[in-house]
């Protein structure tokens, strides 16, 4: 265990590493003025040249690359060239903000999608699982700004139940998270349903599921106290992978509601070029991305054995 | 044929999935006859903002027109093309891509594994539409830059499923046949290996053309699409945003054209994947 | 009420530029020349309210009904950067600041401008030395008191190339030892060259005045928020808020602004959300909307639209020097298909003026009517075939992906080239993107704001080698002509050199001008006291929620 953890950690600061020179020489692909950028793009050419000279961007792109590394290793993330602040002050409220969005995201879509998914997957072929089935599909094939721009005209415009905007420029208002969290759950639902549905069907089929079927138990004992269980582990690490995917799902939505989060710095960040804020981005998107498989992977492989100890003969 | 005729009789039995094939095949039809079906020229401006029913020079604009005044139905018509045209060739290219390295990871497996699935976790890493946005930003969106970086995207994606199934396979007997046989790893890759792969890589195809179609319309609505005036679906969206309100009509045209077309694949991958009705 | 001739000596008082009479009377001669004769006098320092007077109209523009004083006035703005004035690139930052430093000169909603930190000013003759009275008994917030030192340390800062500032080309005439200070209110400016609109550019955005320590205390005025105006920053954070709060009464020389507390909210990029914003009650003014959204606020009922008359633009301007627009036959090609009057009618609703392809605005003063232009397509083909294009040509445009008319327009452009055997392909991008090749790609599209005066645009970016000279356009007879209509002061003797301006630069076919645009902002129903200004500065005093 502990040899895996290093190994991950270890396959943790390689990604990290690749990605970061990665993106670095994709800025530097199409560097553009970086001072034109800072300085305003009528600045005049000479104070271009004295505001590169005196940030050191005459210098080699493996020797400014290593300057950023060093002081990433330190802790500093550099200063962003659009914000003209400290990256840092910029991108730990913008994702602490993407954290409780994403929290609300998965405190209803994972009841939401569990139970469908067990309904479904508890009686196959019936109704109720086809319509289950059909309206995962349907909802997972409206992509989200299509779905923001349906909700909020309805809910904000003809209806005026809800805020347009989630800026939060007043303090915390969960009104104003109601709507970006329906368009995420609404787009992400039906996916977690249906590998719930998946591994339930599974279940159900197997012999102990049946044996325990013909020992007379009810139908509704069974499923509690037999399918449930099983049928839940691989949603499980279905969900913690869905924690990176709304790293990026959030992109969309935050740009649409005006939402201060992590999705729309990044886009904002990737728009302008704002190199440092950029790889402290993908920094981030890296750690999310290794932790989560790391977390998936310990929880099956944890999990795992229980799915034999507690499917045995009862 | 006889194929053709299987999937016939198994849509019969399976109305959703056959609904999905409907919805995909209008689309591809309209993509193909969109010169002949389309009323009007999709980039000549004729009346902005008309409303869906209103009379142009004696001719109908069904859906109206937008903020240009081009007709919309024109523009969907049209724009079906490019959004077919870019999905299949992403999604062909990210299969040739993935195919070749999942295949390659999966027979070979020690350091040609290890490589490709630590390049393929590095993409993956990242989040997906990030990618997109840095690619698209530094060298520009232009319709050859969107299928580069969906395949980019996509092609680790689909490098995992084939090395699953690969390492899977190459553990069977005919394989192993084969290379007693002395047939080259190539042969064995493309000839063995790659048939037995058909089955789920169709059902994946259908669902990666999906989320490939939403992709791009998302690229297009981030303002990083096809470059105007081409009528691509997201572009139309975001075009049309800022006077939804008003005239929802812009909006919801190409919004229900991108999930119609989308869910129609879905709804197919749904019934290809599991002809006894199992998920 | 009318004043005799004899008044304008006594109303303008000593020092006032020699000039002045001769224009007041052909502004009592002529109507339509006296809002000209305002806006040129205020800007050679005679008081608003003489020139005015002068020339024979009511003082003062109607106030919109005043707001009431007190209450938090809440803007959906992006909240960017603030650190350096100097070295502002957006109108946005400077709206923030813009309560906490102020101007030596404020140009009104009127296009008037007006004695503000500077309490008068003068010129030479030659418009070549510039004298600037400043106003006493003013106090920094840091309880400093306001002077001459505060004033040259500023003009000295915005020349120094290491500073940065944009308003170096502004100033480009001015070099820091042609800053004079003269007492302890009043500095000169010894220029190299004439120039009729210092006063004007001293209000624009990047000219705020910071303390004379502002470097050596951190150059930063968002940690640092020393100024002279109203408020004092109580919050700020990028992205999300800045908060301004009123100074005490006795603090603040100059009249009291209405709102207590002043709140700029960022609602992101989303052109929308700033709208959703205001209808759903959570602000009460946004920053501007685009002419596609018109429709939409005016189905709102609890919805208000501003809207001002300006000089902002954008021009698809072509490279002289590039290939194929190095043929000015292909560039006069590309002219003849346009349609001025269909492209602002496609491109922006109809609201505003069709442009004429030589950036000079009707509401300019010195703008002079030419010939209308016509779209004519057999032109344009004898044009291409001449310049070697007889089956046509395939051109490629850059323009930003935002505002949305921008590419709007530029589509309708394209669809307009189509009929003459000109494919023109677009290629849009983010606006900082642009940024990077504006004035380096051959063909651009490229915004361009309000500016007051015909000649400012000219100079900055037609002139041979001028520090804005995108389309790398380079012509001494133009450079003549228009060095006489800036040392004319007289209007219509200016605005004759300014036809000759204009016709050259439409021969030469240097850019294509599709429009001249109206800008618009929303406010929620119950704002008072507030009108939009041409360049969207906002200047909130008498604003108020009713």
């Amino acid at each position: 265990m502990l040899f895996f953890l290093l190994k991950r950690l270890g396959m943790l600061a390689l990604t990290m590493l690749v990605v970061s020179i990665v993106v670095f020489l994709l800025l530097e692909l199409t560097p553009g003025n970086v001072a034109a950028k800072v300085l305003g793009q009528y600045a005049t050419a000479e104070q271009q040249r004295l505001w590169l000279e005196a940030n050191g961007y005459f210098d080699p792109a493996f020797e400014r690359y290593l300057r950023w590394l060093a002081k990433l290793l330190t802790g500093d993330l550099g200063e962003s060239l659009c914000y003209k602040v400290p990256v840092g002050d910029i991108l730990w409220p913008r994702l602490l903000n993407t954290v409780v969005l994403g929290a609300a995201v998965l405190a209803i879509m994972v009841p939401l999608s569990l139970t469908l998914g067990v309904i479904a997957g508890m009686r196959e072929g019936r109704p109720s699982d086809r319509a289950i089935s059909i309206i995962s599909i349907v909802t997972t094939s409206v992509p989200e700004f299509a779905s923001a721009a349906f909700l909020s005209a309805l809910f904000v415009f003809a209806l005026g139940w809800l805020p347009g905007t989630s800026a939060m420029s007043g303090g915390f208002d969960w009104r104003e998270l109601v709507l970006p969290v329906a368009v995420l759950v609404l787009y992400d639902f039906g996916y977690v349903a249906r590998m719930t549905r998946a591994s339930m069907a599974d279940v159900m089929t197997q012999p102990y599921i049946r044996t325990a079927l013909l020992k007379g138990l009810t139908f509704r004992v069974v499923v509690l106290r037999h399918a449930l269980r099983n049928a839940l582990i691989a949603p499980f690490t279905v969900i913690l992978l869905q924690v990176n995917w709304l790293l990026s799902g959030v992109i969309v939505v935050e740009s649409f509601f005006a939402y201060k989060g992590f999705g729309a710095l990044l886009l904002e960040a990737s728009l302008f070029g704002d190199i440092f804020l950029i790889e402290a981005c993908a920094m981030v998107a890296v750690v999310v991305a290794v932790v989560t498989q790391t977390l998936a992977d310990i929880a099956y492989a944890y999990l795992s054995p229980r799915i034999r100890f507690a499917g045995g003969p009862v | 044929m006889t194929r053709v005729r299987r999937i016939l009789a198994a849509l019969r039995h399976r109305p959703v999935a056959a609904i999905g094939f409907a919805l995909v095949l209008f689309w591809f039809a309209a993509a193909l006859l969109a010169p002949v079906l389309a009323p009007f020229d999709p980039v000549t401006p004729l009346t902005p903002f008309a409303k869906p029913g209103a009379q142009h020079g004696g001719a109908l604009l069904l859906l109206g027109t937008d903020t240009l005044g081009r007709d919309i139905l024109s523009r969907l018509l049209f724009g079906a093309r490019s959004v077919l045209v870019y999905a299949i060739g992403a999604t062909v290219l990210a299969y040739a891509v993935g195919v070749t390295a999942g295949l390659a990871a999966g027979y070979y497996r020690g350091r040609t594994d290890t490589v490709l699935s630590f390049a393929a976790n590095v993409v993956l890493s990242f989040p997906v539409l990030v990618l997109y946005i840095l690619i698209l930003t530094t060298i520009g969106a232009s319709g050859l830059n969107i299928l580069l970086a969906v395949t980019v995207a996509s092609a680790p994606g689909i490098m995992r499923v084939v090395r699953g199934l690969t390492l899977e396979l190459r553990a069977r007997d005919f394989v192993a046949a084969a290379k007693l046989r002395g047939d080259g790893a190539a042969y064995i890759m493309l000839v063995e290996i790659l048939p037995n792969l058909r089955g789920p890589l169709v059902v994946d195809a259908c669902l990666r053309f999906g989320y490939v179609i939403i992709t791009i319309g998302v690229l297009g609505f981030l303002g990083l699409g096809l470059p105007p005036p081409a009528p691509d679906w997201g572009s139309m969206i975001k075009e049309a945003r800022q006077v939804a309100l008003a005239f929802p009509h812009m909006t919801l045209a190409p919004a229900v054209a991108i999930s119609s077309l989308v869910l129609g694949f879905n709804l197919l991958a749904d019934g290809l994947r599991d002809p006894n009705g199992r998920g | 009420m009318k004043r005799r001739p004899s008044a304008v000596a006594l109303a303008a008082g000593a020092g006032a530029h020699p000039a002045i009479p001769d224009l007041a009377a052909t502004a009592r001669r002529n109507a339509a020349d006296r809002r000209d004769f305002l806006r040129t006098a205020t800007l050679l320092g005679l008081s608003a309210t003489a020139a005015y007077a002068l020339a024979g109209l009511a003082p003062g523009t109607a106030r919109a009904a005043a707001g009431a004083s007190g209450g938090t006035l809440r803007i959906s703005m992006k909240v960017q950067e603030m650190t350096d004035p100097a070295r502002f690139d957006w109108t946005e930052k400077s709206n923030v600041a813009r309560h906490i430093v102020e101007y030596l000169t404020m140009t009104g909603t009127d296009n008037v401008t007006r004695p503000y930190l500077a309490e008068s000013w003068s010129a030479s003759e030659d418009l070549k030395t510039w004298n600037f009275r400043l106003r006493r008994g003013v106090r920094w917030s840091n309880g400093d008191a306001f002077g001459a030192e505060d004033v040259a340390y500023n003009f000295r800062r915005w020349v120094d190339p290491k500073t940065g500032s944009s308003n170096k080309s502004l100033f480009s005439g001015l070099s820091a030892g042609g800053v004079e200070v003269v007492d302890r209110h009043t500095v000169r400016l010894h220029l190299s060259k004439p120039e009729l609109a210092i006063p004007e550019n001293l209000y624009n955005y990047p000219a705020a005045i910071v303390h004379r320590r502002f470097s050596d205390e951190g150059g930063d005025l968002s940690k640092n928020p020393v100024g002279t105006g109203p408020y004092r920053l109580a919050e700020f954070s990028i992205g999300q808020k800045a908060v301004l709060v009123r100074r005490e009464k006795s603090a603040y020389w100059g009249p009291r602004p209405n709102p207590e507390r002043i709140l700029y909210i960022d609602h992101g990029d989303d052109p929308m959300a700033g709208i959703a914003a205001i209808a759903s009650g959570q602000a009460d003014l946004n920053y501007e909307i685009s002419p596609d959204q018109l429709e939409l606020v005016q189905a709102m009922p609890q919805l208000q639209l501003l809207e001002a008359a300006t000089a902002q633009t954008a021009v698809a301007r072509m490279r002289v020097d590039r290939p194929p627009f190095d043929k000015v036959a292909v560039r006069r090609a590309v002219q003849a298909c346009i349609d001025h009057d269909r492209l602002l009618e496609l491109g922006y609703r109809g609201r505003g003026a069709a442009g004429e392809d030589h950036h000079v605005a009707p509401v300019h003063p010195d703008y002079a009517a030419l010939p209308k232009q016509r779209q004519d397509y057999a032109l344009a083909r004898k044009l291409l075939a001449e310049a070697g294009h007889p089956n046509g040509l395939e051109l490629s445009i850059d323009c930003r992906s935002a505002p949305s008319w921008e590419p709007t327009t530029v589509q309708a452009m394209s669809a307009m080239c189509r009929p003459a055997g000109i494919d023109l392909k677009i290629n849009t991008m983010p606006s900082e993107q642009y940024g990077d090749i504006w004035n380096k790609t051959p063909f651009g599209f490229t915004g361009w704001t309000h500016r007051p005066l015909g000649v400012m645009v000219l100079n900055l970016a037609y002139r041979s080698a001028a520090a804005w000279n995108e389309s790398a356009y380079a012509n001494s007879a133009f450079d003549r002509v228009l060095d006489r209509a800036n040392a004319t002061l007289d209007i219509p003797a200016r605005r004759r050199h300014m036809a000759e301006c204009e016709r050259i630069l439409q021969r030469d076919a240097v850019i294509v001008q599709p429009l001249w645009r109206s800008i618009f902002a929303v406010g929620s129903k119950n704002l008072r006291g507030y009108r939009l200004h041409p360049t969207n500065y906002h200047q909130l005093g008498g604003a108020g929620l009713g």
